[in-house]
């Protein structure tokens, strides 16, 4: 389901089967142009993952709108907001809460947040379209659909 | 005035001004019943389209396999090319059975054998959900329906699928 009022109409009849968040991290970045282009790629290839998900897992799964920060900011105020949206979140009943992200900087503050945190590598490549960019984006897709069905 | 002598007279003038008024009134009436009688003919049959999934009738087994195809989609806002996919199997009479995989519980999307414990059923991952190889959703898992099935045809040997329809409809 995704954070729309037709899937929340859904939702509201069926709370107790929803029971998973997932919200992609996305960093911003607008200068130095080369790192920005590839921020902006990423940005592109991490929503089409997260949708893919959503797709798969349509109804069990929520997920909500992407959450975008800056690059070079300090981490602590973005932890501290993650944390109270995970506390928000845990007060309906919601059990598991995944923030998935391409940036690897979260993984050294993994411990300091509240929810789970899924790590993996972009795909670098630029043409989103081409058939081997599509089959890779299709099996990280399905791998991270495994992994979070082994919490379930 | 114009220095032109006038060609037409008064009553001529008149005349023409009358036909032309009741001339324009006359389409602004007719032409709007026109349209809605022919209206119907010229929309497009979106959703009466099937599309080539790519697969050739030889290759179908009595063995579901899974397809993709993408078509366009239209709604309010966006057109998009929106992925579908559909698990494809001969069965034991030979026609050719084409599930819909999304979960008739909640939209997930099921999977044939994804369940190491419950082979020969299709499997949904969120709920537990069960199917028999036909779509007939399992009494005691969570979907209340059966699979949806494609309305199908088959031309020069390919197999064109349409929409997804549930099974009592189709």
């Amino acid at each position: 389901m995704k954070w729309v009022s037709q899937d929340l109409k859904r939702y509201t009849q069926a709370k107790e089967y929803v029971d998973t968040i997932i919200m992609p991290l996305i960093p911003f970045q607008i200068a130095p142009d080369e790192d920005a282009n590839k921020k902006a790629i990423q940005n592109e290839s991490l929503s089409i993952i997260s949708n893919e998900i959503e797709k798969e897992l349509s109804g069990r799964v929520m997920l909500l709108p992407n959450y975008y920060y800056i690059k070079s900011a300090e981490k602590d105020s973005e932890i501290t907001r993650l944390n109270v949206l995970s506390a928000e979140l845990s007060k309906q009943p919601f059990t598991h809460t995944f923030f998935i992200t391409f940036d690897m900087d979260w993984k050294r503050y993994e411990k300091d947040l509240d929810s789970h945190l899924l790590w993996f590598p972009s795909v670098q490549s630029e043409d989103l379209e081409s058939k081997e960019v599509v089959s890779i984006i299709r099996d990280q897709v399905l791998q991270i659909c495994e992994l979070i069905r082994s919490y379930w | 005035m114009s220095e032109k002598k006038q060609q037409v007279s008064r009553r001529q003038f008149l005349n023409y001004t009358l036909t032309g008024v009741g001339g324009f009134m006359a389409a602004g009436m007719l032409v709007p019943m026109l349209r809605m009688a022919v209206d119907p003919v010229l929309q497009p049959s979106a959703s009466g389209d099937y599309a080539n999934i790519g697969l050739s009738v030889d290759d179908i087994t009595t063995e579901p396999q899974r397809v993709d195809w993408k078509i366009d989609q239209v709604d309010g806002w966006y057109e998009s090319e929106v992925s579908k996919s559909a698990w494809v199997y001969k069965d034991d009479n030979d026609d050719i059975i084409a599930l819909s995989p999304i979960c008739t519980h909640l939209g997930c999307v099921v999977s044939w054998e994804g369940s190491d414990q419950h082979p020969n059923e299709f499997f949904c991952p969120c709920h537990d959900g069960r199917y028999e190889k036909d779509g007939t959703n399992i009494p005691g898992t969570p979907p209340l329906e059966p699979l949806h099935r494609y309305t199908q045809k088959v031309e020069n040997g390919m197999l064109f699928l349409g929409d997804a329809k549930p099974r009592e409809e189709a």
